[in-house]
């Protein structure tokens, strides 16, 4: 019989403070042995890593994965996300209640609600005794029988192990570059590509990789923003869970490119399973080579280095995600400077999502203009959507740019439910607001999109159908966004805040006009004046609401003045 | 100081010695916690385990009295590794290849045994100084107040001298003054060797040239110090005018202080307060405090800044210039036909070579830092650079002594004492002051906790503490700030006078009194009936 | 870090339609505020790295689609600035109603703190409509703790973080920090705990910087009752040797507080606890008012002047007859200005002829 020692303080820092980026693991070592975060380890870990214990106090209550209170750690969050909300998860909550249960935001199982974490578990189900630990969908056959990029290979069987993936040209692609020793042709080749970030902000990748290839400062780093958090999101689960290598050869390919020698994948907290795979992945390159030091034979060195969030949905904005990173307060930072001149640990940095990593390596294997072509109606390339809510089939699709939203909607998942119609759909989650009326018949592509007020973003899309009350559903939404601001700037800091009240009736005035007057400078404000694009982009809520349903608003602000005025 | 204190935050390496900055001084620390934010690395020698040791990249603790051994051997490794500035040793000074022989024999290894710290530590150390672009040196009482408190500050000028760190930007040697105007005290002639700006009264020539500003021909003897006149009280020494110095609770051997004090046929004593040193006088004169006079004042960076009135003092207070002018008229004596500060100030300027280019209105704003040789001049923020003052930087070879008294079985326990953040000095004013209290409330001996264990005492309990010269009763506190064997008070309150006990040398040049070494005995005591210190 | 003047050549940008030349590595705000433009900000210290948290100091730069925030934003050649177009200036005013929103009260009493004002006045500057956006208050204030010297009265934050900054980049204290997020937010100490318990070391530095008075001196507090104008004398320190420069706040002739000269030389508004708290000793009943001599029964009694100047100097008189004049010695303080100093010398200089003097250095 084998008796597992538990490790000391001194073990659990040993194993982390010597490598990069040490904070988070260490948090989560001592969270998961004590099963909260005690005074004592806290004060440990501020002496070991000679941080001042009350910067480390205030890091820890940013998050809120992180139990402060005895057995904290093993209580059940449920998602109490859009969809789960409505799904069962509140229903799920209250029978969950008396064991200590409390709700988390949007868990990126929309697909399949609902999600809940307890400990190092993720179950999924709707009611207590049902809840079951399973993988994660594969994402479905593309309905529309149209050529993929990311999704291309996912649903071979064993896909996600190193052999699977080399079955079909895994790793291919970084041997031929890193033994050509032509960095210079893999930026060429993603420049010409036109891929864009998918993580939302759709910057091209090909200037971002240049830019951080010509800047000054080494160690150089590749940073894989895996933290998921947008509402609706699901599309870098699927793809870390089913096919890890293609994204960590992409970041080997954006390292050999740029000049960068260490890289890490930033996980959200909420994807355990992901991180096991992960863990797994990453062991398998190395053991064969492909990530350590010297790749393949070759001088080419690039290290990789898995590290968890805690809960916070600020931390997959690039400044917040490096702060938290470093170990610092997870604010965003000013821009500029921008994180390719001036990121992890101030030196250049590529910061990419899971989506844009995994489409370079199949862009580097197959080519700039293969990939170019695969997008419609002028656009270049594809996006993966995560379609949730109530619609047929919901899942993740890989979708040509430039397809109409309309065909992804009612041809390839179904439409909603018989009998019903489609109110409302959000937009990159939840930031891009909501569309509807006849702005649904919009393409998937930021132009298009764009032109109606909204964005694409990461391509999160949920689908309210005419049963909802919308005035609810934009409450929640901002509710979402007040919880998750970081509190650095003030527009966002009291403007979500004040439009919560609003949506919420809890505060504003009761006069339709004078309502619509503060929402609306609150709404301006935010977006003109904030620091980063949670601010920037939460009140599109408001403002799609009252294009869309200028009525349901003047039931709510007259429903408010009855309950203020005690009519009810 | 040699550099100003916005230097500071320039260095690349720091290395404080007998300082507890972050208490002592808390406003000069934070130029240099943001010197380390910077990236400059920070060396700190100190017998406890100060607030700056907290910072420090690399600490060493030296055992009390043993500083000039730690400087010597890193005088050596610099040295041995080729660290020597050649160039600035030919150019600028002298004595330099008789001191790089001498250091030949003081290795780390025969410091550690000294020092008690390991030799690879001091080796560091050394490397660290000796390689630096700018590297700079700061100190307070904890390298004067021993009986070989001169040869400490010439080890360390030694050591700044060897590697060219003196004279540029980010460098220097540089001595923390612990009170408000001390430095002023000796730049405007309170002192027995020199006239105001430091002219010697030993030259005839300044023996002229205050002849004919004073009307009088003054010795060109040195007076003699504080400490001597104290020990020639009742005899020599007959009247002492004191003005505000609480000489009974600051000075060493208490005991004999008072005595020396009370064995004079007259003492007149200048003060805001009625100190335990006014409590001793014939005449008590009541003098206006900070906020309700104006005048000057110089920083420890040489800055000469102006006070001024805010308020009336108190009743029939005056200001210190006021009185003793007064008191000169009285007595006859001629030139003190003073009408206010600015006048005083001026004929100061007008006689010192160091404030010679300033006067009253050209301190308007504080940004001259002495020697300010001619009106137009800007300032010398920075000393020596280019040329030393007396021409060449001359090396000096020290030898290590041990303290004047050391451990033994019957005082096996070094006492060394000090400030804290909260109290200055003998607690005239923060003692009187609303809400200190609240963190500092009595005076306790901070010890190791395996000591406090092993000498029966208890955390919060009550302890005796003998040393050669008497003994007091003291809480004890227990904290890893204190090394084993070593126990740490500050002279601060009066109910726990610790000068009680201090006293046992003195620095042989200056006549500073050894307050950092004391051997004593720590026993477990009964908590005192009544609060009463002295047992 | 403070850019040196001469390793850099002035470059010129467009700024409300003037040309102005600015050094490289200054940021927008440093170049317009030279210039005399009144932008607004409430989490700017100019001694501590810009934040970019309040948003007020946000100007229109030609080519960018949003305004940026001037404080964090470089100046760059050729650069197109709009300091206070009406767009920007309305979105300052909601802004500043926003704030004005989440606080218990806008007119505070200046005693509380140097920068204490400065929300008020820019609410008064812009005229701002401080009923708007009712909603629930931010901050919880710590009625709990009990330290003589900072009132923590988190009702009035506003979560700009100076104070937290100044403890981290002014003082290297590290002794506050921000928990918890968003609305949420709330300046803390370690688990949440007391100051004194805390690595704060009462410098007062967070109290001088907040911008509301929702840190506030308590001590000067005891006077806000005083009626009258609070004056302010520029002095030095009474402390330490580094000379730190304060302004003594009075009221009539009553002391009632100390303010950190930001613009003194030894310390840029630094100070320490002795220096920002421990100045009321001057106002002590303790203090000397008359002089005393000791009478017949050996104790000290309360005379005039004339009477202890004469016993004075009828001492020293008799001293000097009897035993000549080198049996004076004079003992000058490291604490009085160098106007005491000067003339103990020259008592026993010019008065005696001899050197007979010292200070207290040595102790």
């Amino acid at each position: 019989m084998t008796v597992t020692a538990i490790p000391t303080n001194h073990q659990l820092i040993e194993q982390c403070r010597t490598e990069p980026a040490p904070l988070l693991p260490l948090l989560h070592a001592f969270h998961e042995r004590d099963g909260h975060l005690s005074e004592e380890a806290l004060r440990e870990i501020a002496g070991a890593l000679k941080i001042p214990i009350a910067e480390l106090f205030g890091d820890v209550t940013f998050y809120h994965h992180f139990a402060r209170e005895p057995q904290g750690y093993g209580v059940p969050r449920v998602c109490t996300g859009p969809v789960c909300a409505h799904r069962g998860g509140l229903e799920l909550l209250e029978a969950l209640r008396e064991t200590g249960a409390r709700p988390m935001p949007c868990a990126g199982r929309c697909d399949e609600p609902v999600p809940v974490l307890r400990g190092g578990e993720l179950l999924v189900g709707t009611a207590p005794r049902s809840l079951v630990t399973k993988p994660s969908p594969i994402p479905a056959p593309n309905p529309g029988g149209i050529e993929e990029c990311v999704f291309a290979h996912i649903r071979e069987p064993g896909r996600a192990t190193l052999q699977g993936y080399r079955r079909t040209g895994g790793y291919e692609a970084l041997e031929r570059v890193v033994r050509s020793g032509a960095p210079a042709d893999v930026l060429a080749a993603i420049a010409d590509s036109k891929l864009a970030g998918r993580g939302g902000a759709g910057f091209p990748t090909g200037t971002k990789w240049t830019a951080v290839a010509d800047a000054p400062g080494t160690p150089k780093s590749i940073v894989c923003n895996a933290d998921e958090g947008e509402p609706g999101c699901f599309k870098d689960r699927a793809l870390l869970d089913h096919d890890p290598h293609a994204v960590i050869e992409g970041m080997a390919l954006a390292a050999y490119a740029t000049g960068a020698t260490r890289g890490f994948i930033y996980l959200r907290y909420e994807y355990p399973d992901t991180f096991g795979i992960l863990a797994q992945a990453i062991a398998d390159a190395e053991a064969a080579a492909l990530l350590g030091d010297n790749v393949l034979g070759t001088d080419f060195t690039f290290r990789l280095y898995l590290r968890r969030g805690a809960g916070a949905y600020i931390c997959g904005e690039e400044g917040s995600l490096l702060n938290s990173l470093e170990g610092k307060h997870p604010f965003p930072r000013n821009r500029p400077p921008f994180p390719v001149t001036h990121g992890y640990e101030n030196l250049p940095t590529v910061v990419n999502n899971v989506e844009t990593l995994a489409a370079a390596t199949a862009i580097v294997r197959r080519g700039a203009e293969w990939y170019r072509g695969l997008g419609m109606n002028g656009q270049a390339g594809t996006k993966v959507i995560s379609l949730s809510g109530d619609i047929r089939r919901p899942g993740n699709y890989e979708v040509p740019l430039g397809l109409p939203l309309e065909t992804l909607l009612h041809q390839w998942a179904g439409g909603p439910e018989v009998g019903r119609a489609i109110q409302a759909v959000t937009m990159a989650g939840l930031s891009g607001g909501f569309l509807a009326g006849k702005d649904l018949d919009v393409t998937l592509d930021e132009p298009s999109i764009r032109s109606k007020g909204s964005f694409l973003g990461a391509g999160g899309i949920m689908v309210f159908d005419d049963r909802h009350d919308m005035i609810a559903v934009a409450r929640d939404a901002m509710a979402f966004f007040a919880h998750e601001s970081c509190g650095k700037c003030f527009p966002c800091r009291i403007g979500t805040q004040r439009i919560t009240e609003r949506l919420a009736g809890e505060a504003g005035p009761t006069d339709l006009s004078a309502w619509i007057d503060e929402v609306a400078d609150l709404g301006q404000t935010m977006k003109a004046m904030s620091a980063c694009g949670l601010g920037l982009a939460a009140p599109l809520i408001t403002e799609s609401l009252l294009k869309y349903f200028p009525k349901d608003v003047a039931r709510h602000v007259e429903r408010t003045g009855h309950d203020a005025r005690g009519d009810r | 100081m040699s550099n100003p204190l916005a230097d500071m935050e320039k260095p690349d390496v720091i290395f404080c010695i007998g300082t507890n900055m972050t208490e002592c001084h808390p406003v000069a620390a934070t130029r240099l916690k943001r010197a380390i934010a910077r990236g400059a690395k920070m060396i700190v020698a100190d017998p406890r385990h100060i607030g700056l040791a907290d910072l420090a990249d690399l600490y060493l603790p030296i055992r009390v009295g043993s500083d000039a051994a730690l400087l010597l051997a890193m005088a050596h490794v610099i040295d041995r590794e080729g660290l020597v500035n050649e160039q600035f040793i030919g150019d600028r000074t002298v004595e330099g290849e008789k001191f790089l022989e001498h250091v030949k024999q003081f290795p780390p290894e025969w410091a550690a045994e000294i020092t008690g710290v390991p030799a690879e530590d001091i080796e560091r150390a050394a490397l660290w100084y000796g390689k630096a672009d700018r590297g700079a040196i700061y100190y307070t009482l904890g390298i004067t107040e021993h009986i070989c408190g001169v040869d400490n500050v010439q080890s360390l000028c030694n050591l700044a001298l060897m590697t060219g760190n003196i004279g540029r930007e980010g460098t220097g040697i540089n001595p923390m003054r612990g009170q408000n105007n001390i430095q002023g005290a000796g730049d405007t002639g309170a002192i027995p060797n020199n006239y105001p700006g430091f002219q010697p009264v030993t030259d005839p020539k300044n023996q002229e040239k205050f002849r004919r500003a004073y009307g009088r021909t003054v010795d060109l003897e040195k007076g003699i110090t504080k400490v001597t006149a104290l020990e020639m009280a009742g005899d020599q020494i007959r009247a002492m005018l004191i003005d505000g110095e609480n000489t009974v609770v600051s000075d060493p051997d208490r005991h004999h202080c008072e005595h020396a004090l009370k064995s004079l046929d007259h003492l007149v004593v200048i003060d805001i307060f009625l100190t335990e040193t006014a409590e001793l006088a014939d005449v008590v004169l009541p003098a206006a405090a900070w906020g309700e006079t104006d005048g000057s004042q110089t920083n420890t960076e040489r800055r000469v800044q102006r006070l001024r009135a805010a308020v009336p003092p108190p009743g029939d207070a005056k200001p210190d210039w006021w009185i003793i002018s007064q008191l000169a008229r009285r007595l006859g004596f001629q030139g003190f036909e003073f009408t206010d500060a600015k006048g005083v100030f001026n004929e100061l300027c007008s006689l010192s070579v160091t404030y010679a280019g300033l006067d009253w209105d050209r301190i308007e704003h504080g940004e001259y830092q002495w020697p300010v040789p001619e009106p137009g001049h800007p300032g010398t923020p920075i000393l020596h650079q280019g040329t030393f003052v007396n021409g060449r930087g001359i090396f000096h070879l020290i030898s290590y002594r041990d303290p004047a008294e050391t451990i033994d079985d019957e005082y096996p326990v070094w006492l060394t004492t000090g400030r804290r953040l909260q109290s200055y000095h003998t607690r005239t004013q923060t003692g009187r002051s609303a809400g200190i209290d609240y963190f500092l409330s009595e005076e306790s001996l901070e010890i190791h906790p395996d000591d406090v264990a092993a000498w029966g005492l208890r955390d919060g309990g009550w302890a005796r503490m003998h040393s050669r010269r008497g003994c007091v009763l003291i809480k004890v506190k227990e904290t890893r700030r204190s090394p084993r064997g070593t126990v740490f008070a500050s002279f601060s309150f009066n109910d726990v006078p610790v000068n009680i006990l201090t006293g046992g040398g003195y620095d042989p040049v200056t006549q500073t009194a050894e307050l950092k070494v004391c051997p004593v005995r720590v026993e477990p005591a009964e908590a005192p009936s009544a609060r009463q210190g002295v047992a | 870090m403070i850019a040196n003047p001469t390793d850099a050549k002035s470059e010129s940008l467009t700024l409300d339609g003037k040309e102005v030349s600015f050094t490289p590595g200054e940021t927008i705000y440093e170049v317009a505020t030279r210039h005399r433009k009144r932008i607004p900000t409430l989490c700017y210290d100019e001694r501590l790295e810009p934040f970019g948290g309040c948003r007020l100091c946000a100007v229109e730069v030609e080519g960018s689609r949003l305004p940026v925030a001037s404080c964090t934003t470089k100046a760059t050649p050729g650069m197109q600035i709009r300091t206070s177009t009406a767009s920007v200036e309305k979105h300052r005013r909601t802004l500043l109603e926003m704030v004005a929103s989440e606080n218990r009260e806008i007119d505070v009493d200046p005693l509380r703190g140097y920068a204490s004002q400065e929300l008020s006045t820019l609410l008064d500057r812009y005229d701002a409509r401080t009923g708007r956006f009712a909603g629930a208050q931010s901050g919880s204030s710590r009625p709990d703790d009990d330290n003589p010297f900072i009132l923590r009265d988190y009702d009035l934050c506003i979560s700009c973080y100076r104070c937290v900054r100044v403890c981290a980049e002014q003082e290297g204290d590290h002794a506050i920090s921000v928990m918890s997020r968003g609305f949420h937010t709330q300046i803390t100490t370690e688990f949440e705990g007391l100051l004194k318990h805390s690595a704060c070391t009462f410098c007062g530095q967070c109290v001088q910087t907040c911008p509301t008075g929702a840190l506030a001196d308590r001590k000067a507090m005891r006077f806000a009752h005083l009626s009258g104008e609070t004056k302010q004398t520029r002095t030095i320190c009474p402390y330490c040797g580094v000379g730190c420069s304060v302004d003594i706040l009075t009221k009539d002739s009553t002391m009632v507080g100390v303010l950190p000269a930001m613009d003194g030389p030894a310390n840029l508004g630094a100070l320490c606890v002795k220096g920002q708290f421990a100045w009321d000793f001057v106002q002590h009943p303790d203090r000397l008012a008359t002089p005393l001599v000791r009478g017949a029964d050996g104790e000290l009694q309360p005379t005039d002047w004339d009477t202890a100047l004469d016993r004075a100097a009828e001492g020293f008189r008799k001293v000097v007859d009897e035993h000549g004049r080198h049996s004076v010695y004079a003992v000058a303080s490291g604490r009085a200005p160098n106007e005491a100093g000067y003339l103990m010398q020259k008592f026993v200089r010019a008065g005696l002829g001899t050197n007979n003097v010292d200070n207290c250095s040595r102790a």
